[in-house]
């Protein structure tokens, strides 16, 4: 055969195959019946949301208020509508590191000046107006990157908060039940750690001491650990973390020092800080890397039990504070209008994350499936 | 079918000898990966306090029947059985390279064979080739959309080492043989088809194959997010997340195993091609 016949029809079979494939894969089916989600980063939601690529997406704040004020999305349902409430962000600590010299002092101190950055923004927040108010919207701005619009609006929709009471420890139960249930952790997992059952664990795991203790923590004007700071982890430009920026804010309390420095603490961010998820921060706990840390309670829960990850829940940050968002014009009024569409869900991976469990219980109480989009 | 049956059959009577250290090799490295394991696990021989990073590496039978459990039973995250997460990646591999070899052949002929053409293309191409694919995810994912987005960055990675070696290929052809067909009378088309084109051919090839092997390291980076129907990449980096470390090494398991596969297709489709061109 002469070789250009040859190579015409090599030529003709690749465009032919090609052709064929992108028809098959353009014309994938939908999930029967089911909500199909897809891991995003929060970050690109919004523009994922614009640009078609899904028809909805769960994420926390502020990138829920960030489509909404700029007229892409609009909120389907608020986390707190799904579950009232529901716990959050948590502050966990490092085992090793309470076991280490002062480690339990510097801890308790850390929890004292996070209950009193809370409270300053509750009080704040509750003004609405004013000095303070200016002041945590400004930081806020500064943190997570987004304008002061989109942060009041965002502020509305979350609840800072430190005491861990039984609604916290029953909705952390709940997680993990729910994640034994899917089989993303098993009973012997739990057995492996110590534990006799769900209870005991949640029981185990979160320590309330710290907070029932912290009242007796006075300013101090000495720092306590001036050559080894207290390594510091959280989430990139995560509104539900301010605690940490006010704490570590020197204009706060207007002595020119910072809540931490005014409890005797020195505190850094940790290597790898600011992390993109609870997932990448449990990971720098498990290295070693992280002190004390602000994360979403699902991955510290998940990767404590699959990993033994040796850490503590020592404090609530907040409650609420996300929402589900669907495109503007998109016609889609409830839960049933999101079957055979696609929502993006924080991750990879995306089934450690908060807003996965409340999208899944929404969906659930609605009798509708959620399945990963094929 | 035949062939690739004989194929494996010559392999191992030629090469016996290359065979059998071939195993050695990997039963020596499963040796150390389970002493490493055994040791950071403080089980026997050794004794102690398990360490910290004992999770992070399991036994090399835990992977194992980790491996075997991807594949009968479903993910408990999503649902999904490896051979789904193997069709998803293998399907974006295949139009990462349908897409690169369409166009880097033709950009690098034109390239190896043109002054002009290698002017205009040489500096975009050496701007954006050490880029690594993951900086493009977030861009790439919104621009193209979830299912071309993916596809675009493994494109990036199997694209520059076929155009490369094409390029090269096409302009180390020994003039002589080109002044020789001239003066035969071949016209232009004759010298592109006849002796450019087979002079490149072999050049390729190794740019395929590397390109293959690029295209697979790039999959984690192309399912990191927004992936459709899962994806061997995305597999990884989702039991990673999950503290699932022996699925985590099931999924690279499947990976080496493919991308031996792509490359090994490759070589045969090669040696085929040679053949059946006289060249060997």
């Amino acid at each position: 055969m002469d070789k250009k016949v040859i190579l015409a029809v090599a030529v003709a079979a690749i465009v032919v195959v090609g052709i064929a494939s992108a028809a098959l894969l353009l014309n994938r089916g939908g999930n029967g019946g089911a909500v199909s989600y897809l891991a995003f980063a929060p970050k690109d939601m919004k523009a994922a949301l614009a640009t078609d690529q899904v028809d909805a997406y769960i994420a926390w704040e502020p990138y829920v208020s960030d489509s909404v004020v700029g007229h892409v999305g609009e909120v389907l349902l608020w986390s707190e509508e799904i579950m009232s409430g529901h716990p959050c962000c948590v502050v966990l600590l490092s085992n090793s590191f309470a076991a280490g010299t002062d480690g339990h002092e510097l801890s308790l101190r850390f929890v004292k000046a996070h209950i009193e950055a809370t409270k300053w923004m509750v009080d704040a927040l509750e003004a609405g107006s004013g000095t303070n108010y200016t002041k945590l919207v400004d930081m806020a701005v500064e943190f997570t990157q987004r304008n002061s619009t989109v942060i009041s609006a965002a502020f509305q929709h979350l609840e800072f908060r430190y005491i861990m009471d039984s609604a916290f420890t029953s909705a952390l139960e709940q997680f993990t039940e729910m994640y034994v249930e899917l089989n993303m952790t098993t009973t012997e997992d739990l057995t492996d750690r110590g534990y006799t059952s769900v209870e005991d664990f949640v029981d185990s795991y979160v320590n309330t001491t710290y907070i029932e203790q912290a009242a007796t923590v006075l300013p101090s004007a000495t720092i306590l650990n001036p050559d080894s700071p207290i390594r510091l982890g959280y989430l990139l430009g995560d509104l539900h973390q301010m605690a940490q920026v006010v704490a570590l804010n020197t204009e706060v309390l207007g002595t020119g020092k910072s809540l931490f420095q005014e409890y005797g603490l020195n505190v850094q961010k940790a290597t790898g800080a600011p992390f993109a998820n609870g997932g990448a921060e449990m990971t720098a706990f498990a290295g070693g890397l992280v002190d004390i840390g602000y994360l979403g309670a699902p991955p510290a829960i998940l990767r404590h039990l699959n990993e033994a990850i040796g850490a503590t829940i020592i404090a609530q940050a907040n409650v609420e504070g996300s929402g589900l968002v669907v495109a503007v014009g998109s016609g889609i009024t409830s839960l049933e209008g999101l079957v055979n569409k696609t929502v993006a869900v924080p991750g990879p991976p995306p089934e450690s994350s908060i807003q996965f469990l409340l999208l899944k219980i929404a969906l659930e109480r609605e009798g509708l499936e959620l399945k990963v989009k094929t | 079918m035949d062939g690739f049956v004989g194929w494996i059959e010559r392999l191992l009577l030629q090469n016996w000898r290359r065979v059998a250290l071939g195993i050695v090799s990997v039963l020596l490295f499963i040796a150390i990966w389970w002493t490493y394991s055994a040791y950071l696990h403080a089980e026997w021989p050794f004794g102690g306090t398990p360490s910290g990073a004992a999770e992070y590496v399991p036994y090399p039978d835990d992977v194992l029947s980790a491996f075997v459990d991807s594949f009968v039973k479903p993910d408990p995250a999503n649902g999904l059985y490896m051979t789904d997460n193997i069709a998803s990646s293998l399907e974006r591999i295949l139009f990462g390279f349908v897409i690169a070899f369409a166009v880097a052949v033709p950009a690098g002929l034109l390239m190896g064979r043109l002054w002009k053409a290698d002017a205009v293309g040489k500096p975009i191409v050496e701007l954006f080739r050490p880029i690594p694919p993951l900086a493009w995810i977030p861009i790439f994912l919104i621009v193209f959309g979830i299912t071309w987005g993916p596809i675009a960055i493994v494109f990036l990675g199997i694209f520059f080492p076929i155009l490369i070696n094409t390029t090269f290929g096409a302009s180390n052809v020994d003039p002589v043989l080109v002044d020789a067909a001239k003066t035969l009378g071949a016209r232009r088309s004759d010298v592109f088809l006849k002796v450019i084109l087979p002079y490149t051919i072999p050049y390729l090839m190794t740019g395929i194959k590397v390109g293959f092997g690029i295209g697979w390291m790039c999959i984690v980076a192309a399912e990191m997010l927004g992936s459709v129907g899962g994806g061997v990449g995305y597999y990884i980096f989702s039991s990673s997340g999950l503290g699932r470390y022996e699925f985590m090494y099931a999924g690279m398991l499947v990976i080496g195993l493919l991308s031996a596969l792509t490359t090994g297709l490759a070589g045969l489709v090669e040696r085929r091609f040679y053949r059946w061109m006289g060249m060997k």
